[in-house]
């Protein structure tokens, strides 16, 4: 994915209607100091501010409410100003999770998998967006596999691989198991109706 | 709606700086602490967990608890929590991601919602390392004062049993020393008694009336004394340190040396004409310390006196045996006159005295004759005429001639001997007597109705004469003077009180100036066997 973040790009992103909790996009800055610093998170707000939308990761309040769309310039700040692959995006929604408060206020939906799944997923997907829906397609406990889909929300195609990165180790930290695929099987921005997940776990 | 946005807007910043808070005392603990999921997942690790454990935060949430805790163990303290909801201190093992293994005390509390469902499990523990390390090295500090204390406790002990053997040893030294003084105190009394017996000895040795001459191991004088210095007629200092070969030089020592021989050997003793006027007996001994040979002791006795008044007696009784064997000859054919009747008709009674004077007088003529012998023998007169002989004829000529006793007696006579025997040199008449002696012997003490068994053998070049009866037999304390002269034992004198005590003394130096041997066995009442040899002649 290699669309070039610009102003114009970054006006319509924030054109987006729904807003994100803070923790999701300050979760995106975490990552980049832990991995590369200040001075390379700096690069980042740098890169926002060119595109007219400067944010300061550090002042972003956790439970916050902020525009759907600066989650996506956040990430496509990050890919272009240190020069991110699509899996380093998946990897930055790899570790979102571990650090999510509301992931951890949500653990104690942990003891059931198929309650968790079917019952607070959705919930989660609440508490994180004010648009779209998270729905539960499939669990099998016995063979280690469950789809889910997420409709009504066409922000960006990195927003994908963020979620594909996301999805995996929610499922690690839910089922406890050591190795976790997952696949968006239906994408809106490949002509489907919905975005549909594939998780597998050992 | 304005005051409503309000309120959640505070409420949103309550919940944030709540985070904030949590997360900032979740992390200042210093206290490992962590959450994990009932399925046994890690969600939350603070900042002591992680740097124990060495993993990021990416790498620790999400990981199974069974990972960093040994799996056997942490499974049987959840379900110990899951039961009692609270499980404290308990010692495990925790698994950095460096595989090093810390001990750690390990508390889990057991998280449940309102409704009792189980939400998870805080782990908090304690690193047993450093303590471990300590407790480690504080046990080896203890084993190391422990030994020290045991090696100083064996020092000392050792300490005091080396003072204590010290003393030991001191008290054993003072008492060797006691010992020692004690020896050498006796070993002085000892010498200054054996400088008195050396003194003693020397005394002795110096005033002694016999010569001494001593020979140290090497066969050199190393003592004379002074009568020794007389008899020889040399200084002590001449002699000392010389062989007898070396003596001979002397002239006075010619004589004795050639007798003694050129080395000392074993007992010896010989009379020695030195000089004229002087006739020594020598005597050698060897000196000996326990086996061993150390020296020779020479004793020389002067015999001259002795042999001038032997020699005066022989004299004497040869001169007046042939002035008795005369008269006696003439009242020897005298009487034969008579009793062969050439002087007329004898009456019964006057032939039986005469008989009886004729054999007394043969007696008497018989002693003069042994004494003859016996002077002549002494005085070195007694001549031998030796010729080649055969023993057996001279044997039996002496057997004949004592037939006639033989059958009075009625004793049982055998004489055996081989077919062959080899001829010897031998003074026939001397050794007819010796014989002759023998078989009177047996005779005159055998037992009337007795046994004399006379045999001849040969045996390694000798002829062995042996002539057994089963007469009265020589007393066993009196056997060893049987050869000296005049010698006759008890019972042999209360059995036949006739027998000059010669026979025997002149039959042995018969034999011995053949070069034979004579001996005898005997035992009272049972009877005697005299034995002699005689060298068989050389072939010329």
């Amino acid at each position: 994915m290699d669309q070039k973040l610009t102003k114009e790009l970054a006006k319509k992103l924030m054109e987006f209607k729904g807003e994100i909790r803070g923790i999701d996009i300050i979760s995106d800055g975490d990552f980049v100091l832990r991995n590369h610093g200040e001075e390379a998170l700096k690069k980042v707000e740098e890169k926002l501010k060119e595109v007219g939308f400067p944010i300061e990761y550090k002042k972003l309040k956790p439970m916050g409410f902020y525009p759907g769309g600066l989650k996506v310039l956040s990430l496509l700040a990050i890919k272009e100003a240190l020069g991110y692959s699509d899996e380093k995006i998946e990897e930055i929604g790899m570790a979102a999770p571990r650090f999510s408060l509301i992931i951890k206020l949500f653990v104690k939906y942990f003891f059931s998998l198929k309650k968790f799944f079917f019952d607070f997923s959705p919930k989660i997907w609440r508490e994180y967006w004010t648009t779209g829906e998270f729905v539960p397609m499939e669990l099998n406990e016995e063979k280690q596999f469950a789809t889910a889909r997420y409709q009504n929300f066409d922000l960006h195609p990195i927003y994908c691989l963020y979620l594909k990165g996301y999805f995996t180790t929610l499922t690690k930290l839910i089922t406890g198991a050591k190795k976790v695929e997952c696949k968006e099987i239906k994408c809106t921005f490949r002509g489907d109706k919905f975005h549909e997940y594939f998780l597998k776990w050992e | 709606m304005e005051e409503e946005n309000q309120k959640i807007s505070l409420l949103v910043e309550d919940i944030s700086l709540l985070q904030n808070y949590i997360e900032d005392l979740f992390n200042f603990l210093p206290i490992p602490i962590c959450f994990i999921s009932p399925r046994k997942v890690i969600l939350e690790a603070n900042l002591a967990f992680k740097e124990i454990s060495g993993y990021t935060t990416e790498e620790i949430i999400g990981k199974s608890i069974e990972e960093i805790f040994k799996k056997e163990e942490i499974e049987s303290l959840l379900k110990e929590a899951s039961e009692k909801e609270l499980v404290k201190e308990k010692e495990t093992v925790f698994i950095t991601k460096e595989g090093k293994e810390i001990p750690v005390s390990l508390s889990i509390k057991l998280r449940k919602s309102p409704e009792g469902e189980i939400l998870g499990y805080f782990l908090g523990f304690f690193d047993l390392g450093q303590i471990k390390i300590v407790e480690t090295q504080l046990k080896e500090k203890i084993k190391e004062f422990e030994k020290l204390r045991e090696k100083e406790l064996v020092l000392r002990i050792r300490e005091i049993a080396k003072s204590k053997d010290i003393e030991r040893k001191v008290e054993e030294l003072e008492k060797t020393r006691k010992a020692l003084m004690n020896i050498l105190e006796d070993v002085e009394e000892e010498r200054k008694k054996a400088e008195e017996e050396k003194s003693k000895t020397l005394a002795i040795i110096q005033n002694f009336t016999d010569g001494l001459l001593v020979f140290d191991k090497e066969g050199k004088v190393s003592l004379i004394n002074p009568q020794a210095e007389n008899f020889f007629k040399v200084k002590g200092k001449e002699v000392i340190g010389k062989s007898i070969l070396e003596l001979s030089q002397f002239p006075d020592f010619k004589l004795m040396v050639e007798a003694v021989g050129k080395e000392l050997k074993g007992i010896f003793r010989k009379e020695v004409p030195i000089r004229e006027d002087l006739i020594l007996e020598v005597t050698t001994v060897p000196t000996m310390r326990e086996e061993e040979k150390i020296g020779t002791l020479m004793i020389l006795h002067d015999v001259t006196r002795e042999k001038a008044i032997e020699r005066m007696k022989t004299e004497f009784v040869s001169i007046s045996a042939h002035q008795l064997r005369t008269p006696l000859s003439a009242i020897k054919w005298t009487l034969k006159m008579f009793l062969d009747g050439d002087l007329g008709e004898l009456t019964k009674e006057q032939r039986e005295f005469l008989e009886k004077t004729y054999q007394s007088n043969e007696r008497m003529i018989n002693l003069i004759n042994d004494l003859l012998n016996v002077a002549r023998i002494e005085e070195g007169r007694y001549l031998y005429r030796p010729v080649l002989a055969d023993i057996v004829p001279i044997c039996q000529s002496v057997i004949d001639s004592y037939k006639e006793e033989i059958e009075k007696k009625n004793l049982k006579f055998e004489f055996k001997r081989p077919k062959e025997l080899p001829k010897v040199r031998v003074d026939i008449e001397k050794i007819s007597l010796a014989i002759q002696n023998l078989l009177e012997n047996a005779i005159l003490y055998n037992l009337p109705g007795g046994k004399i068994e006379i045999s001849l053998k040969l045996k390694e070049n000798k002829i062995e004469f042996s002539i057994k009866d089963t007469g009265i037999g020589i007393p066993k304390d009196q056997q060893r003077r049987v050869f000296t002269k005049f010698f006759r034992a008890p019972n042999a004198m209360r059995m036949e009180t006739e027998g000059s005590g010669l026979g025997l003394f002149i039959t042995k130096n018969i034999i011995e100036a053949h070069g034979g041997r004579i001996w005898f066995e005997s035992e009272e009442g049972k009877g005697t066997t005299f034995y002699f040899t005689l060298p068989v002649a050389q072939k010329t």
